[in-house]
């Protein structure tokens, strides 16, 4: 069956190929192969943009699909950035304290050895004692569960309340929105347990991997990521393409038709935000591995509007459209915040681009809304049929 | 014949303004009936009651031979029960084929998982050409349902219904906006449907009613003025009265 | 209380013999006591020189305070002096003849600081009683500041003769106060602490609290004390424990560090106490090799959490009253819990007033999002920087007018034109284009969103700018200790019912309102009226924008001008549109007030984090719609739709 789905959707191999020929031209050229034509530093944030895209494709799949327009995914992100950050972060504490207790005449008990670990990942926050969400840090299985589980939980728990509800169209975009905002408001208290504003750092040190150069780690971040954004994108490629993808469809054009036809419009809306939720953690937690710091600030609500900025960029309800709107436009802020846009003398004032972009940004977002709702890939589309 | 839905002593008060009062009505299985009465005399209530759009005040409404309460069942759960409904405005999915509007309405397993692991089969394919031949809309199975006529997507609705094999079919005027060649299409195909289940049709056009050709139902101010063949109604004093105004009487 | 002490005081000054009309000639009599003072003797001076009620008596007791009064060697005469290097110049205490003279053979007076104290509360005896009010008032504040049992005889003494009513009514207050702590027998103080039961300020409570301070302490039985509650040590045995150690009742447990260094120290052969430093890496194993170092002596013993128990569970606990009376802490335990009871009223009244004006700010900033929200559907996500705009005008006008009272003025009705106007290009512009796609308007008006907030930041920089208030507008409205409020508040909530008032007589008694309101029930019937539907959403969306811009205005005055500042209230205004129900004016001041007040009283309970309390309003909104989905107030029937 996958196979005749594959075959029936050729954009999806078209797809495929291109990540592909991506993947390995980047890794040719990256410091790793030792072409050093792309810095190690870039090919993270190429890593991190695959991160993004991969987000976005769920973004697109719940709001250009099902016509949910969640203004909270950023949150599932942080959450699966958070809980494989900690785990990141013990096993690499772990290490240290292990290391420097080694020297020491008398063997530490376990009690001095959660002691110090605790001591050095609570110091900042004036505590030293392992909150409770710190139970499974130690296991890595586990810890790769919760970015599974909890993102998943979450969005189960919130979606029932909010879909039961019948919460739809902008009253459910606040809610989510309230969601991801209350959610940022708690990490950020010193009590969270999650280290407060400073959030989780040195994540780019991957535990039993210390002599490993960084060029070698982040080109494996970068496959990790590709393959990623492939099964994810393979994956809601075959959900939107069949009947879910019909009865999904119909959810967002007509609700109400779809529920007399018998279809139990909370329950769908309940899978495709979870499903998305949880593919939103397993975004999170490899790209912020790549971007080595994790803090309350990334799940403000602003960045889950950005989301939905780069999905209507790059075209709704066509997967690609959300990669390339993410990749674009995520790219393209980064060239400009960076000073790596030229600024324009234009005689009596010059534009920097540093601090013209974001205006630029808001008034191309109201552009495409107004005049290519269709967005990048709409385009696409109209120059593929000619 | 058995009755397949019966309603009683339904009332329903929206800010005040009583849309159904004290309605009781039956409908048995495979009959076609036509229900008129005045703007505002209840009818699309009623079919919200009956498909759990609305939650009646009071009243009861018992559905098949298991006599099971309809009140407080979810719309879709009531759909499942076999009532399918028409809206007055055709409501087709028109981002999607024809095929799979009908697709979508096939009687299948509902749920989420049932759907995503759902495969074509032959007997579903066949069953979709049976239902594009009923409504005339075989050669339109490719097309993007937003591309047909009004009458067409009317035709496409009441196929999306007959797909979901109902055993009761709730029509919202389905003539309103047709030319009389497709309302006499309509009429056949409603009336071809009423040979194997109940169909109820709202309308307010006398001449479509006429051509049905069946048992009606006056409806006015949320209960049942009268009830018989349309001669009958329409001889009916009061039901004059309502329809033309008092001062004519 | 005064009444029964008053007379003895007065009988007592009464007495008092007026000796001598010569100010000098007293402190010859006292001579070598003033030019020695000590603490413990210097009142038999002090009352003399207090007694002759001479004119100058005061100005001499301030000057030799101050180390200003010099005692001529020769004749042992007192002068008041003041050095200039070698010179100094004389005053004659008398007649305040003045002369020059060396420094040699003269001594300056120095008295020490308990002395300086003591001269300090004769004079305060002589400024209570001062014919300068403003004399008598500073020396009440003096005594209020620095309480002290001298000071209650004379502060008594000055209340009959008291001519200004409200510094008689605060010398009254003040004498209660003393004389709770100082009063010479128990009943003048439980008189005293009785009368202060109905008193909610601050130094009120302190005098209580003061006279009910506790002293925690552990012995083997219970003392024979004014013991104020016996404690159960259980309740934090690791507490309990530490004040036994402070006590040398008890030998301090030994630390998991102690243990470790006592190891350390004592390794022999790869072995501690005859156990492998192998079996080390464990609770157990230490122990065990700690206990058998302690059995041969090389540390000292194990006490172990089970001692500390023990040892805890075989002493008392309790706290003891610092005052011995019981009498005295029952009667002010009594009055502080009355005390506190009026206390905890007036918070509840505080509270209130702070969630008043809390919800006036929302409700301000959130009825333009909500006219907008319920008469035409659209979510307006840059609504927070109309607001933004509206205290940047402000700000501009500031700086060309600067008169604070006369630019408030223009900015106001000058922050609504610049809106009205933003509001009506944006929704001829944007807005339009887009009726019946409402996730679209919410991401296109987001786009403008952040397009502003940029330019803000362009043009007026990322640092805050002020928008001063009026001189008139600075201070608080104080009721008492605990309930104040400042007016800057008060005008924010009078401004929020002023537009109260003008949006409901805009909405239902103009013709522009009634348009309004047809178009909100039913645009396409509007419509074939002959109301122009088109008009009537530019003006709509023109009107909601303009009170963003005074909501601007108002919220700038009070807190600072930022680029951001829109986005911090945007938030809280669609949760204030959402929860209060949709399209009604009474339902956004609904929800501001539910908001508002929740806020408030979220952080009351948890004062120390408001961000918990942020995060707690949030999912309890997130709750409560799931309740009631269409808000507080809801519109009924085929009107609301669907």
């Amino acid at each position: 069956m996958r196979k005749s789905f594959i075959m029936q959707t050729p954009s999806v191999l078209w797809f495929l190929a291109a990540l592909a020929l991506f993947t390995l031209s980047v890794t040719i050229l990256s410091e790793f192969s030792g072409v050093d034509i792309i810095s190690t530093s870039f090919v993270k944030t190429l890593g991190k943009t695959l991160c993004l895209c991969l987000i976005a494709v769920a973004m697109d799949v719940v709001w250009g699909y099902c016509g949910i327009l969640s203004l909270g995914h950023f949150a599932f992100f942080g959450i699966g950035g958070y809980a494989i950050g900690m785990w990141l972060m013990y096993a690499r504490t772990e290490g240290i304290v292990l290391t420097n207790m080694a020297n020491q005449t008398i063997p530490a008990t376990p009690q001095e050895i959660s002691d110090a670990i605790g001591n050095q990942i609570f110091g900042v926050v004036g505590s030293s004692d392992f909150p409770l969400i710190w139970a499974f840090a130690d296991s890595l299985t586990l810890q790769l569960l919760m970015v599974v589980l909890i993102p998943g939980l979450l969005a189960l728990v919130f979606g029932w309340l909010a879909f039961r509800s019948r919460v739809t169209g902008v009253y459910l975009s606040i809610l989510t929105q309230a969601m991801t905002l209350a959610l940022s408001l708690y990490l950020f208290q010193n009590d969270s347990g999650l280290r407060g504003n400073n959030g989780l750092s040195g994540l780019q040190n991957i535990p039993g991997f210390e002599t490993t150069s960084q060029a070698t780690i982040s080109i494996a971040f970068f496959w990790a990521s590709a393959l990623a954004l492939a099964l994810g994108y393979v994956f809601f490629a075959w959900v939107v393409s069949g009947k879910m993808g019909s009865v999904v469809a119909g959810i967002r054009d007509n609700e109400a038709r779809v529920r007399f036809l018998g279809y139990h419009v909370e329950g769908y809306k309940l899978f495709i935000f979870t499903m998305t939720a949880v593919v939103a953690a397993i975004a999170g937690a490899l790209y912020y591995p790549q971007a080595g710091i994790i803090n309350p600030g990334e799940i403000a609500p602003i960045a889950s509007i950005y989301l939905a900025v780069w999905v209507a960029i790059g075209g709704r309800g066509r997967l690609y459209g959300a990669v390339i709107g993410a990749a674009f436009v995520s790219l393209l802020s980064s060239w400009f915040t960076g000073g790596g846009a030229p600024a324009i003398n234009l005689g009596f004032y010059t534009i920097q681009w540093t601090d013209w972009w974001l205006v630029l940004l808001g008034l191309s977002f109201v552009a495409v809304t107004l005049f290519f709702p269709k967005g990048i890939a709409g385009l696409f589309d109209y120059l593929v049929r000619k | 014949m058995d009755t397949l839905l019966e309603a009683s002593g339904v009332s329903v008060t929206f800010d005040g303004f009583r849309a159904i009062n004290n309605l009781t009505i039956q409908f048995a299985e495979a009959e076609l009936r036509a229900i008129i009465g005045p703007n505002g005399a209840g009818k699309t209530t009623f079919m919200d009651i009956v498909t759990g759009k609305t939650r009646p005040d009071e009243g009861y409404v018992i559905w098949g031979d298991k006599s099971i309460s309809l009140i407080g069942m979810s719309e879709s759960q009531i759909a499942q029960e076999g009532i399918g409904r028409k809206f007055q405005k055709p409501t087709v999915f028109e981002a999607q084929t024809v095929r799979k509007n009908i697709a979508m309405a096939l009687q299948n397993p509902r749920g989420p998982f049932d759907v995503l692991f759902y495969k074509k089969t032959k007997a579903n394919g066949a069953r979709i050409e049976e239902i594009a031949e009923e409504i005339g809309l075989t050669d339109s199975l490719t097309r993007i349902a937003g591309e047909l006529s009004h009458g067409q997507k009317q035709w496409l609705e009441i196929g999306m219904l007959l797909a979901q094999n109902p055993r009761l079919l709730l029509v919202d005027e389905p003539a309103a906006g047709m030319t009389v060649e497709e309302r006499e299409k309509t009429t056949d195909i409603l009336r071809r449907a009423a040979k194997t289940r109940a169909v109820v049709v709202v309308e307010h056009d006398m001449e479509f009613v006429r051509r049905l050709d069946c048992k009606v139902t006056v409806l006015h101010e949320g209960s049942v003025l009268a009830e018989g063949s349309l001669d009958h109604v329409t001889s009916n004093q009061t039901v004059i009265d309502v329809y033309l105004g008092r001062s004519h009487a | 209380m005064h009444r029964i002490l008053l007379p003895a005081i007065l009988l007592v000054c009464s007495i008092l013999p007026a000796q001598a009309q010569d100010l000098q000639l007293i402190l010859q009599n006292h001579a070598s006591e003033i030019a020695q003072p000590s603490r413990n003797s210097v009142h038999v001076a002090l009352e003399d020189i207090m007694g002759s009620k001479l004119d100058n008596a005061p100005r001499f007791l301030e000057r030799w305070a101050d180390k200003g009064v010099w005692q001529e060697d020769a004749t042992g005469l007192f002068y008041f002096g003041a050095a200039k290097s070698d010179a100094l110049t004389l005053t004659d205490i008398n007649t305040s003849a003045q002369s020059e003279a060396p420094t040699t053979g003269y001594s300056q007076l120095k008295p020490n600081g308990g002395v300086r104290r003591k001269i300090g509360t004769a004079l305060v005896q002589f400024q209570l009683t001062d014919d300068d009010t403003a004399r008598r008032e500073t020396a009440v504040a003096s005594i209020a500041r620095r309480p002290s049992e001298e000071h209650l005889e004379p502060l008594l003494a000055s209340i009959e003769d008291e001519p200004d009513a409200a510094l008689k009514a605060r010398k009254i207050q003040l004498a209660n106060l003393l004389s709770a702590s100082f009063g010479k027998t128990t009943e003048d103080r439980i008189a005293a602490i009785n009368s202060l039961a109905g008193d909610t300020s601050i130094e009120a409570r302190a005098v209580l609290n003061q006279i009910l301070t506790v002293t925690t302490s552990a012995a083997k039985t219970l003392p024979n004390a004014n013991i104020a509650r016996t404690l159960d040590p259980m309740d934090a045995p690791i507490a309990s424990y530490a004040q036994l150690v402070d006590a040398d009742l008890a030998l301090p447990l030994t630390a998991p560090d102690a243990i470790r260094t006592g190891l350390e120290a004592n390794i022999e052969g790869g072995r501690v106490g005859g156990i492998p430093l192998i079996q080390l890496g464990t609770d157990e194993g230490r122990t065990k090799a700690y206990t058998a170092l302690a059995a041969t002596g090389t540390v000292p013993a194990l006490v172990t959490t089970a001692d500390r128990d023990a040892a805890v569970a075989s002493h008392v606990f309790f706290e003891t009253y610092a005052e011995p009376n019981t009498e005295i802490t029952t009667a002010a335990r009594t009055a502080l819990t009355s005390v506190e009871r009026k206390v905890g009223i007036a918070q509840s009244a505080d509270l209130f007033l702070d969630g008043l004006s809390l919800a006036s700010i929302y409700f301000l900033a959130a009825i333009g999002l909500a006219i907008t929200f319920g008469v035409m559907g659209v979510i307006n996500m840059a609504h927070g920087e109309f607001i933004m705009m509206g205290a940047y005008t402000g700000y501009v006008v500031q700086l060309f007018i600067p008169n604070y009272t006369l630019s408030l003025i223009v900015a106001l009705p000058a922050a609504f034109a610049i809106t009205f106007a933003a509001g009506v290009v944006m929704e001829r512009l944007v807005i339009r284009h887009l009726y019946h796609r409402p996730l679209e308007t919410l991401l296109a008006t987001f786009g403008i969103s952040i397009a502003l907030q940029q330019l803000a930041k362009n043009i007026f920089g990322t640092q805050a700018r002020p928008l001063t208030s009026p001189a008139w507008l600075d201070g608080a409205w104080v009721y008492s200790d605990v309930i104040q409020i400042s007016y800057i508040r008060i005008a924010i909530f009078v401004l929020a019912l002023i537009f109260l008032a003008l949006i409901l007589f805009v909405l239902k008694r103009t013709r522009l309102g009634l348009e309004v309101r047809a178009v909100t029930q039913n645009a396409g019937m509007a419509a074939s009226m002959g109301i122009n539907p088109h008009k009537i959403n530019m003006l709509t969306f023109g009107f909601g924008s303009g009170i963003a811009g005074i909501a601007g205005v108002a919220i700038g005055l009070y807190a600072k001008v930022t680029s951001e500042m829109g986005a911090d209230y945007i938030v809280q205004s669609f949760m204030t549109v959402v929860v209060g129900g949709v399209g009604n004016v009474w339902g956004t001041l609904a929800g501001a007030s539910m908001i508002g007040f929740l806020q408030k009283g979220i952080e009351w309970l948890n004062p120390s984090n408001t961000l918990a309390a942020q995060t707690y309003m949030i999912l309890f909104i997130i709750l409560f719609i799931q309740f009631r989905p269409k808000g507080i107030v809801v519109l009924k029937g085929r009107a609301a739709g669907d």
